[in-house]
């Protein structure tokens, strides 16, 4: 059954698209629902489609989802999820510290995640390094604003 | 109509400004490196190497993309011959015969094989756009909204239908690019729609942030599945010059694929994939000894190499002209373009001729220093494979958040990015085609506006698919690119039957 949760989730969503598009204000100016017509008939489009892909999913629904087995095996969910938390990180940090120490520190985490630890020297050098270049090309050759 | 030298030869001196001259090598070089890294391609390394253009002068930052594109197609067949890892679906058929070369000991001649194709295709290529570019723009000058929007339509359903894989999951992706590209403030009205009073989304989603989520953060994530079973190889060049026999074999079918790919290539959603698939199986055809292909056949090689390359030059036809890209490519490159302040159609022609025939000239020499590049330095570019994708990919990972916060500066778009880095991880386990999410959410708001302008010309809404003899070709191809995998199905099972 896990196969019907994307095609289930698609319909979910087109329908959900679709009630806000009923909720659009109308326009003041030209056809009050000219902001309408377009959104609409995407919304009806892909709820169709996705009823479609419910109907071929079905077919297939004791099938097992090889994909997401992928997804959960070995060290996947363990450097997905630890990639998430650096970037959540990062963007806490990025304009409180500036773009090159949070850059090292996002770079650095993401290394030793997933280069592992043994390679520290190798880690913390490439951090250090790369961070700099990319602060230099792009603040100063490219004269591009960082924090 | 016809073409007009005194630009031609005006884009040419600009062209070979060094600033330009030095902005192809770069981008040659740098697209080439990210082009080879396993399971990138070249729509990811233009979509991570965008922000190198922030500041440039339109012309320059034109002339740096399209060589960053063109290199990561180079790019993109180096780890397809060394690796057998292709980096997007155009450089499979480099990994038919070229992967079995490089296996016999003869990577080196196999690179330099398929750098000489690619520049053989390239120039046929060139030729091709300078004879037809001109007249199609002045082609689609006869274009209104209604033909605007039925060729987008017509774009977005050949893009699904050649997609490969089930076509409902294409139109899913491509009407979740609609949506999104649905939010923000309507231009015509200014009512706010799917804003949920978020005052980042009144401009609606910058299509930018949603290429570099799904092409850059979303690979990454994806290549993390494989991570620790991918190894940096350490690959033997060995000669890299070719041999006369090798040349002789491979001459002609690189000759015929050049025109091929090209003409390929300027189809809406056809692109380098199908061009280098149909040289190949051509060529396999007309082959004395067919069955020396998929063994290290040099003319297996040289034959969708060609095409390949003269295909993403060809793709730009339709880019430049009209306004529509025809693969997720050069949606990618549309996106940037748009981003320059440019609006590439028919009158980008009359409006900017010099840029347009200085991007064509630079094209001319990128693809000759690229040889250059591709044969001298193969060596080094061989030892960018030794490095470990573990490093490569937190590389990509911070290139892409830089990219994205020049973009706006905003950290919302951190978050955003987050968001289709995840959707682009999904896209790829669930096997839906990303290339028309992608084309969609960047031709979606010219769509709409297209398609408002066409209602108040035309009483009737059905009246739009026939307002014009224009209009109703599209509608007719239209209605046949959905029906050609049917179609194509149709005939496979007739043939099964009557074998």
């Amino acid at each position: 059954m896990v196969r019907l949760f994307t095609p289930l989730f698609l319909n979910i969503l087109s329908i959900v698209y679709l009630i806000l598009v009923s909720q659009v204000p109308e326009s003041r100016t030209g056809n009050p629902n000219g902001p309408i017509y377009f959104p609409m008939a995407i919304g009806i489009f892909m709820l169709l489609c996705s009823i479609v892909y419910f109907i071929q999913e079905w077919k297939h629904r004791k099938e097992e989802v090889a994909e997401f087995k992928k997804l959960m095996a070995g060290r996947t969910p363990f450097l997905i999820g630890s990639t998430i938390v650096l970037i959540l990180i990062y963007s806490f940090l990025f304009e409180r510290i500036g773009f090159l120490y949070s850059t090292i520190l996002f770079l650095g985490g993401l290394l030793f995640t997933v280069n592992g630890k043994k390679h520290w020297l190798q880690n913390i050098l490439i951090a250090v390094i790369f961070s700099f270049i990319s602060w230099y090309s792009f603040a100063e050759l490219l004269q591009v604003s960082l924090p | 109509m016809g073409v007009d030298f005194q630009n031609v030869i005006e884009g040419l001196l600009v062209s070979i400004q060094p600033i330009n001259l030095l902005w192809v090598l770069i981008g040659g070089f740098l697209g080439t490196v990210v082009g080879m890294l396993p399971g990138l391609g070249p729509a990811t390394a233009v979509a991570v190497l965008i922000p190198i253009t922030f500041g440039m002068d339109p012309t320059s930052a034109l002339i740096l993309m399209a060589a960053i594109y063109y290199g990561a197609m180079y790019g993109g067949s180096r780890s397809s011959i060394l690796l057998n890892t292709p980096g997007d679906g155009s450089a499979i058929a480099a990994t038919f015969d070229g992967y079995p070369m490089s296996q016999k000991g003869q990577a080196g001649q196999a690179l330099t094989l398929s750098a000489i194709a690619s520049l053989i295709g390239g120039m046929f290529a060139i030729i091709g756009f300078i004879l037809l570019a001109k007249p199609l723009a002045t082609f689609a000058l006869r274009f209104g909204p209604a033909e605007y929007f039925m060729l987008m339509i017509f774009t977005l359903s050949a893009i699904v239908s050649l997609s490969k894989g089930n076509m409902v999951k294409g139109f899913i992706s491509m009407s979740v690019g609609l949506i999104l590209s649905t939010v923000g403030i309507d231009l015509q009205t200014g009512v706010h729609r799917f804003t949920f009073d978020v005052p980042q989304l009144s401009e609606g989603i910058d299509f930018l942030v949603v290429i570099i989520g799904i092409y850059a953060v979303g690979e990454v994530l994806y290549n993390y599945l494989a991570i620790d079973s991918l190894k940096a190889e350490k690959k033997k060049v060995g000669n890299k010059w070719i041999t006369k026999e090798q040349w002789k074999v491979s001459k002609w079918p690189m000759i015929r694929s050049g025109p091929l790919g090209f003409l390929i290539g300027v189809l809406p959603g056809a692109g380098g994939s199908i061009a280098s698939m149909l040289s190949y199986t051509t060529e396999r055809q007309l082959s004395k000894n067919p069955e020396n292909f998929g063994k290290g056949a040099p003319e297996g090689l040289a034959a969708p190499e060609s095409a390949n390359n003269a295909a993403s030059v060809g793709a730009f036809i339709p880019l430049l002209t009209m306004g529509i890209p025809g693969s997720g490519t050069t949606a990618v490159i549309l996106g940037a373009v748009i981003m320059l302040g440019l609006r590439p159609g028919p009158l980008l022609f009359e409006d900017n001729p010099e840029m347009v025939w200085t991007l064509v000239n630079s094209m001319f020499i990128g693809n000759i220093m690229l040889v250059i590049l591709n044969i001298l330095l193969v060596g080094l570019l061989v030892r960018i494979l030794d490095t470990p994708p573990k490093i490569l990919y937190p590389l990509i990972l911070v290139l892409a958040f830089i990219g994205t916060y020049t973009l706006s500066y905003s950290m919302v778009d951190f978050y955003i990015l987050i968001i289709f880095g995840f959707i682009g991880l999904f896209m790829k386990l669930l096997k839906f085609p990303i290339a028309p999410l992608i084309l969609a959410v960047i031709v979606g708001t010219d769509m709409e506006q297209n398609f408002r302008k066409s209602l108040v010309a035309h009483d009737n809404y059905l009246n739009i698919f026939f307002a014009s003899s224009i209009a109703t070709t599209l509608t007719i191809l239209t209605i046949l690119s959905v029906m050609y995998p049917f179609i194509l199905g149709w005939i496979q099972k007739r043939r099964q039957k009557q074998a």
